[in-house]
């Protein structure tokens, strides 16, 4: 079935959750001046990567990744899969620590971290055992939802910019791309990388028109460039590099008369949680696809075991520092995800494109 | 001759079957049926003068039906579907025939459960002759198509399955035809039986059945694609599959100007929104997050709770409560004291609960807002999910603020987005020959 506002709101709403927590803070940190040269670059890389596995995926006449590999041999499909379930797993992980603790340190300073982490495990995983259609469709149930107030708050963050911090706009660091290879931009990747996969997982319940997909992706670049830039204008390059979640601060300055409430960033935040919530859900949902393809396990208990087991890991963490070090390892997991899975599975998808040429021929004849 | 002593000793416990001995052209004969069930003096009458016809000619025929081997099970059968039977002593010869039934329906009129502010008013009877012919009415289309189902151990539950054929979904029809046939033999006296009959799960927070009295929502939702379902002696039409859309949308509204119509509905969403999200909101704002308001707000909010001797979420449980009360007694109550009970919540819960100090005076407002917007859906089988999920909001509130407010949000979207009647969607917009998408 063909479910293209599902698919897209889909992956709008997950990047969205992603990039306006750390992502600024990683990207202004990147450079000095030119910020837009990273965010274009990193978007491009997002682009190229996105259009080879759909095609990759279009090859493979919509059957999911985990079909398509195995059809090169169940060792090969273990081992390509291997690393992306390690990188779901510790994304599940980093997320529900590092949110949990943003929600704890502005809403609820009196909640222990654990209830909060298992709010949102317990929520997510609730909603990935009910299967993909269903996550689907309360995707765009909540992208409906919540649009208005994320709209909202994107409009109003801009109260306070100075558009004179725009100059200077290029530099020789950035125009060399010197940042490429630094930290920092790598670890922005996490806002472009993995986000994506879930488009190769959730055929064949689901269709959708690739070429709209990734004309979709376009509305993506203005909020990258709001999410860093707005922090930007407000505070200029040297201040907003001393925020942890610079666009989160920009917000806070804005003030509405006409709302009841404090700030707008309540409502930003709820948005994002919303968001934040259905991407660890399809997320959860992906790891155990993957586990229950290798393992026969029935799928809701997996889910129940998978969350325990992540809500382990997250007690486990102690501090911040240890989900940064946990981020930058994840830095060389992100990496293949990124470039090998999709690279992978456009060579496969040829592979299967040709021999299923091959038979239709042997048929013919 | 042992048959109509065995029918006339079960008259000793029916009281109102009827034995008239009466002569037919002659023949001495007994006229056996219902009293109850049909116009006697009428149906005599009739039956003279066709007999006096057939008596004429016998060309023409016999009186009735002629039955060829009575069995008391078939005969009793007969006679409670308001048939009469007619004795002939010559020949002992049982034949049956049409008597002129008795009116035990009510005529047509307004609904009482939906109004209607502009459009046709008419509402269907308990009589599902009268409701078909009103949908045929509406809808005068020789590809609206009726199947009539017995259901339930006697088999004498009648059900009708209406829909336009090449507008319907295939599958939906045959799933509805399949499950009628095979589960013919059960009760469906309620609809929680048809439910299961239909093979819907038992513990469902939303109603599989959307339900409506009015002919013309039948016709829309045929002409949508939906199966409307007829029981006899429901005067109301029930409507498959029942879809999140149908909480917002009637077919009256489109007797209004489109900009009226959309506002309308728009309307009626913000309704659900409010009645699900504020009173959690309230226990979210007062309880754990009263440093996101504004610090006037946050400190009126305060003053008004100053002497309230508990935490907000009892406070909220405790007037919520009264409230479904006040709900529920006053669908009970004979309408002749309906207002003694809206007098006295009125008071109750408008000001001696807030001069005691009991509860804020905001949560009056809350309160307020929240039963009122719980009653703006369209179809009150709606209102009841709307008015449990707030539940969920509210304890999810006390424990995690309006994190939790939000979290509750995403819990009841997914729960709805999971719900599927025969394969479609609760959250689906169903339209005609149109591949859906959302």
């Amino acid at each position: 079935m063909v479910k293209n506002a599902q698919v897209i709101s889909m992956y709008l709403l997950i990047h969205s959750g992603l990039i306006f927590f750390l992502y600024p803070a990683d990207i202004i940190e990147s450079t000095e001046v030119g910020h837009w040269i990273p965010i274009l670059t990193g978007f491009a890389i997002h682009a190229a990567v996105m259009f080879v596995y759909l095609k990759g995926l279009r090859l493979a006449d919509g059957q999911s990744v985990l079909d398509l590999f195995s059809s090169a041999g169940r060792t090969w499909s273990a081992l390509l899969l291997a690393p992306v379930f390690v990188y779901l797993t510790m994304v599940l992980v980093i997320t529900a620590r590092a949110y949990s603790e943003i929600v704890n340190l502005l809403f609820l300073e009196n909640t222990p971290l654990w209830a909060t982490m298992a709010l949102l495990l317990g929520v997510s995983a609730y909603v990935a055992s009910l299967g993909i259609e269903s996550i689907m469709r309360s995707g765009l149930l909540l992208f409906g939802l919540s649009l208005p107030f994320a709209v909202f708050v994107l409009a109003t963050s801009f109260q306070n910019v100075d558009w004179h911090y725009l100059l200077p706009s290029i530099d020789r660091a950035s125009a060399s791309f010197s940042f490429l290879f630094g930290v920092p931009f790598l670890r922005s990747l996490f806002a472009f990388g993995g986000g994506f996969l879930f488009l190769g997982f959730i055929q064949p319940s689901l269709d959708y028109s690739h070429r709209r997909l990734l004309m979709s992706s376009l509305i993506l670049l203005p909020l990258f460039l709001i999410s860093v830039y707005v922090p930007l204008l407000t505070f200029g390059q040297n201040t907003s590099a001393t925020f942890l979640f610079p666009f989160l601060m920009a917000t806070d300055t804005v003030d509405v008369d006409y709302l009841i409430f404090e700030r707008t960033t309540l409502f930003f935040m709820l948005s994002m949680f919303v968001f934040v919530l259905v991407f660890m859900a399809i997320v959860t949902w992906q790891t155990v696809r993957i586990a229950t393809h290798f393992v026969n396990l029935p799928f809701k208990p997996a889910v129940m075991i998978w969350t325990c087991a992540t809500f382990i890991a997250c007690t486990k963490i102690e501090d911040w520092q240890q989900v940064e070090r946990l981020l930058g390892w994840n830095t060389y997991f992100r990496l293949y995800a990124m470039f090998v899975i999709p690279a992978a599975t456009l060579a496969i998808g040829i592979r299967y494109a040709r021999k299923g040429d091959n038979t239709n021929e042997a048929r013919a004849q | 001759m042992r048959m109509i002593k065995e029918l006339e000793a079960r008259s000793e416990t029916d009281s109102d079957l009827l034995f008239q001995h009466i002569r037919l052209a002659g023949q001495p004969t007994i006229f056996i049926a219902f009293r109850s069930l049909i116009d006697l003096p009428a149906t005599l009458n009739d039956l003279y003068q066709r007999a006096a016809w057939v008596a004429d000619q016998p060309e023409r025929g016999s009186l009735g039906e002629e039955i060829t081997e009575p069995e008391e099970e078939a005969l009793l059968a007969l006679l409670l579907g308001g048939q009469a039977l007619l004795w002939h002593e010559n020949g002992n010869r049982f034949a049956s025939l049409t008597p002129i039934a008795k009116s035990l329906s009510r005529s047509i009129e307004s609904p009482t459960t939906e109004n209607v502010l502009r459009g046709s008013i008419s509402a269907f009877v308990e009589d599902i002759d009268t409701n078909i012919g009103l949908i045929r009415k509406h809808e005068p289309s020789g590809s609206l198509h009726t199947r009539d189902f017995r259901l339930g151990s006697s088999g004498q539950k009648r059900v009708s399955f209406l829909y336009k054929e090449g507008v319907i979904d295939a599958k939906l029809k045959e799933s509805i035809t399949q499950r009628l046939v095979q589960n013919a033999e059960r009760d469906a006296g309620d609809l929680q039986q048809l439910a299961s009959l239909l093979g819907f799960p038992r513990w469902t927070l939303v109603t599989k059945f959307n339900t409506s009295e009015l002919p013309q929502e039948a016709e829309t939702a045929l002409n949508e694609g939906k199966a409307v379902l007829l029981l006899e002696r429901m005067p109301f039409a029930i409507i498959l599959p029942s879809l999140m859309w149908d909480m917002f949308a009637v077919q009256n509204d489109r007797n209004f100007p489109a900009i009226f119509m959309m506002l309308i509905r728009f309307l009626r969403m913000l309704a659900v929104l409010t009645n699900i999200i504020i009173p959690g909101l309230y226990v979210a704002l007062v309880s754990v997050n009263p440093d996101v308001l504004r610090i006037e707000m946050a400190l009126t909010i305060a003053k008004s709770r100053v002497d309230v001797p508990y935490p907000s979420l009892v406070e909220t449980l405790l007037l919520l409560f009264i409230l479904e009360l006040t709900l529920e007694a006053s669908i009970r109550l004979p309408k002749s004291i309906g207002p003694t009970v809206t007098m006295v919540g009125g008071i109750i819960l408008g000001q001696a609960v807030v001069s005691a100090k009991l509860v804020s005076n905001l949560l009056i407002i809350i309160l307020a807002a929240t039963s009122i917007s719980s009653s703006v859906v369209v179809g009150f089988q709606n209102s009841f999910s709307i008015r449990l999920f707030k539940y969920l909001l509210l304890v999810l509130s006390a424990m995690y603020g309006v994190i939790g407010l939000v979290a509750g949000l995403v819990v009841i979207c997914a729960y709805l987005a999971s719900v599927t009647s025969f394969g479609i969607p609760y959250l689906e917009l169903y339209k005609p020959g149109r591949k859906s998408n959302g």
